[in-house]
């Protein structure tokens, strides 16, 4: 492979890593209370109408999808072949990777009884009938396949640079290439399964979940969001790493990605009409209340989007594809956090809100991701530099 | 070469569509059947007619369960407002133009229930007697139970480093196994709440709503909501005024395993989409460069 792939390099504890580490900080002390005293309050603001909050909905169900580049670019490089977009796929990963593995991470705080995580491995336990199950299954799967899919970009850094003295992670390197057809054809099943196991979670919430959101073909409108997702945050992290937006060849390989991620963003929000019509809930749209505003910002989102990218000229800006690609990626989010807090009525009046701890410790969670990622590929050959 | 690819992924991207779109073109036809009750499953039928609201159930299932109390402001009477960890049984009152009526809550222990068929670690049992119950090894406090019980039955203890879930469990590990019934059914002075096999229950309750057709809702609630409960209402007041939500026939968990069997039947699908990713990433990877 003729890559360009470089570590960049440089000092590690920067002033921004600094400012990024306080929220890093203020999550631990919380997350300490937490496992004190357990996940009721002060720590967060679940109840037991309202019992999965911003922990589960935007550290994993919003995480997840916002972290697809891994399954698009492998879908896309891979299986269809645009040799191309080669460079978009370690970064992608590597946004995968964490993001997956902090999904996992937030799981261990989230649920009440983490310990009895270990269950999932033991067979008796087992429970196939579940949804959640799947999704678990599938998730702690993928984290392991992410680790072989970026492992190669580890290695790379300790191949000396002559051909002549092949060293252990030469030969382990060249093994794990002729392999990744088999790594990354579980790459793209299992991001498959599990992103629309996410959605098909609500199912069973009949209907507590208001038919803005609520269907039978739920698993299919998160499937195709989170493709969508999975496409502009490619595009906007290219965007944010990139040292030269005037490449005009980086930035039309950008816009060809934002092209395909506005068709299934449309894709989406036709299916996604449909449905809210096949249950009757268009009716809960024109109602004044907090769960029709925030049905109206997700459309909204999209929407607008949708239109900001809808041809070359705008595609070819670097500005709107960024602005766009953030759109999508907040409309997405918003879906997610529809379907499982704002459209939620488990009874009446109950009204969730994050407590400040509760969304202190996500927050610092995601500062630690970033820290991370810029830890790496400061180290590690991940990016491409010309 | 390239036909032939061309002609391989296209039939893929086919397979692939149509397991995608299987649920799309069906809907809730992939659903399975309901769960159906069972001739030796247990359970209660709760008359609220004949309720006089004076919480002896609720004094005698914490007794029996050794549960908390939950004082009033006062720190007097144990006076429980709703369900919660430390309450598995409580009486409430409706008071409203439709008239007044008490109200029992507790776990319906429902013929087809959405907790057992979401739990990702088999923690909510359906047992052969049709009690739902829960096991502690088993529970990873992932709270779906929560989420998707339509009556918000399972209440956990959020402000405990080892927090459980708490739910009715028909007193199978006590007052039932000492003394064949639940500490509710036995302590109930004027037989409001009774236990029973579920398939006498309900032709006990039809024959009380025949008996006296003035006084009753022409409703068994518990029948056929949501695929049916082992704890049966009757009613002379709305079954939506006490709580109790208007379900479809069929069971939430039987759309979401009619879904989830369809699409991962023997777990087919997957790895014959697994198979042709594999070859279609071979080829790319070792196959003749063709542009």
């Amino acid at each position: 492979m003729n890559t360009n792939k470089k570590p960049l390099g440089g000092k590690i504890l920067t002033a921004p890593v600094m400012v990024l580490a306080i929220p890093v900080l203020v999550a631990l002390y919380f997350l300490a209370y937490r496992f004190i005293f357990g996940i009721g309050g002060p720590v967060s603001n679940l109840t037991d109408h309202q019992s999965w909050g911003v922990w589960k909905v935007l550290g994993v169900l919003v995480g997840a999808a916002l972290v697809n580049g891994g399954y698009v670019t492998a879908f896309i490089v891979y299986i269809f072949n645009k040799g191309h977009y080669h460079r978009f796929v370690a970064p992608a990963v590597l946004v995968s990777f964490l993001g997956y593995s902090f999904a996992g991470i937030a799981l261990l705080y989230d649920v009440g009884r983490y310990w009895g995580l270990l269950n999932f491995f033991i067979p008796k336990y087992w429970q196939p009938n579940s949804v959640l199950f799947e999704v678990a299954i599938c998730v702690m799967s993928y984290v392991f396949i992410l680790g072989i899919e970026f492992f190669p970009n580890i290695l790379e850094k300790f191949i000396p640079d002559s051909e002549s003295g092949k060293n252990f992670a030469a030969k382990l390197h060249s093994v794990l290439d002729r392999l990744l057809f088999l790594t990354v054809a579980f790459g793209v099943v299992l991001p498959t399964m599990h992103q629309s196991g996410l959605g098909g979670l609500a199912i069973l919430f009949g209907q507590k979940l208001s038919p803005l959101w609520q269907t039978p073909f739920i698993s299919l409108l998160y499937l195709i969001s989170a493709i969508a997702m999975g496409l502009f945050t490619v595009t906007a992290v290219e965007i944010l790493i990139t040292e030269d937006l005037r490449d005009k060849a980086f930035v039309t390989l950008l816009s060809k990605l934002a092209r395909l991620g506005k068709n299934v963003a449309l894709v989406f929000i036709l299916l996604r009409w449909v449905e809210i019509l096949h249950m009757g809930g268009l009716g809960k749209a024109f109602e004044l209340n907090v769960e029709s505003f925030s049905f109206w910002l997700e459309m909204i989102a999209f929407g607008t989007a949708i239109y900001l990218l809808r041809n070359s000229k705008n595609r070819s800006s670097p500005r709107l594809l960024f602005l766009g690609a953030c759109l999508t990626l907040f409309g997405g989010a918003l879906y997610r956090v529809n379907t499982y807090i704002v459209g939620f009525n488990p009874a009446p009046d109950v009204f969730y809100f994050p407590s400040l701890p509760e969304f202190m410790i996500s927050i610092g969670m995601f500062c630690l991701e970033i820290v991370i990622f810029i830890t790496i590929v400061k180290i590690f050959p991940v990016l491409t530099r010309e | 070469m390239k036909i032939k690819r061309r002609k391989f992924l296209k039939g893929l991207a086919g397979a692939g569509a149509g397991v995608a779109a299987a649920p799309l073109l069906t809907g809730t036809a992939l659903a399975r059947e309901n769960h159906t009750l069972k001739d030796d499953h247990i359970g209660m039928l709760y008359d609220a007619t004949r309720c006089i609201g004076c919480k002896a159930c609720e004094v005698a299932c914490k007794k029996a369960n050794n549960m908390p109390v939950e004082p009033d402001e006062k720190g007097i009477y144990d006076a429980p407002r709703d369900l919660s960890y430390k309450t598995m049984n409580i009486i409430k009152l409706y008071k409203g133009e439709e008239g007044t009526s008490f109200v029992k809550k507790q776990c319906m222990h429902c013929v087809d229930p959405s907790c057992v068929s979401g739990c990702p670690t088999a923690a909510l049992k359906k047992e052969p007697n049709g009690i739902v119950s829960w096991d502690i090894d088993a529970c990873v406090g992932c709270r779906y139970c929560q989420m998707n019980c339509p009556y918000n039955i399972p209440k956990f203890e959020f402000n405990d480093a080892y927090g459980k879930i708490v739910k009715c469990e028909l007193c199978k590990n006590t007052n039932l196994a000492e003394k064949g019934q639940p500490a509710c059914t036995e302590a109930c002075p004027n037989q409001a709440v009774v236990f029973g096999k579920v398939k006498e229950l309900l032709v006990k309750a039809k024959r009380r709503i025949m008996d006296s057709p003035a006084l009753y809702i022409n409703q068994v609630y518990g029948e056929r909501e949501g695929g049916g409960n082992s704890v049966l209402y009757l009613s002379s007041v709305p079954f939506e005024k006490l709580g109790l939500p208007k379900l479809p026939d069929a069971s939430d968990a039987s759309i979401s395993e009619g879904i989830q069997h369809t699409l991962y039947q023997g777990l087919l699908a997957p790895v014959v989409i697994y198979g042709g990713l594999v070859a279609i990433a071979y080829r790319n990877r070792f196959g003749k460069k063709e542009d």
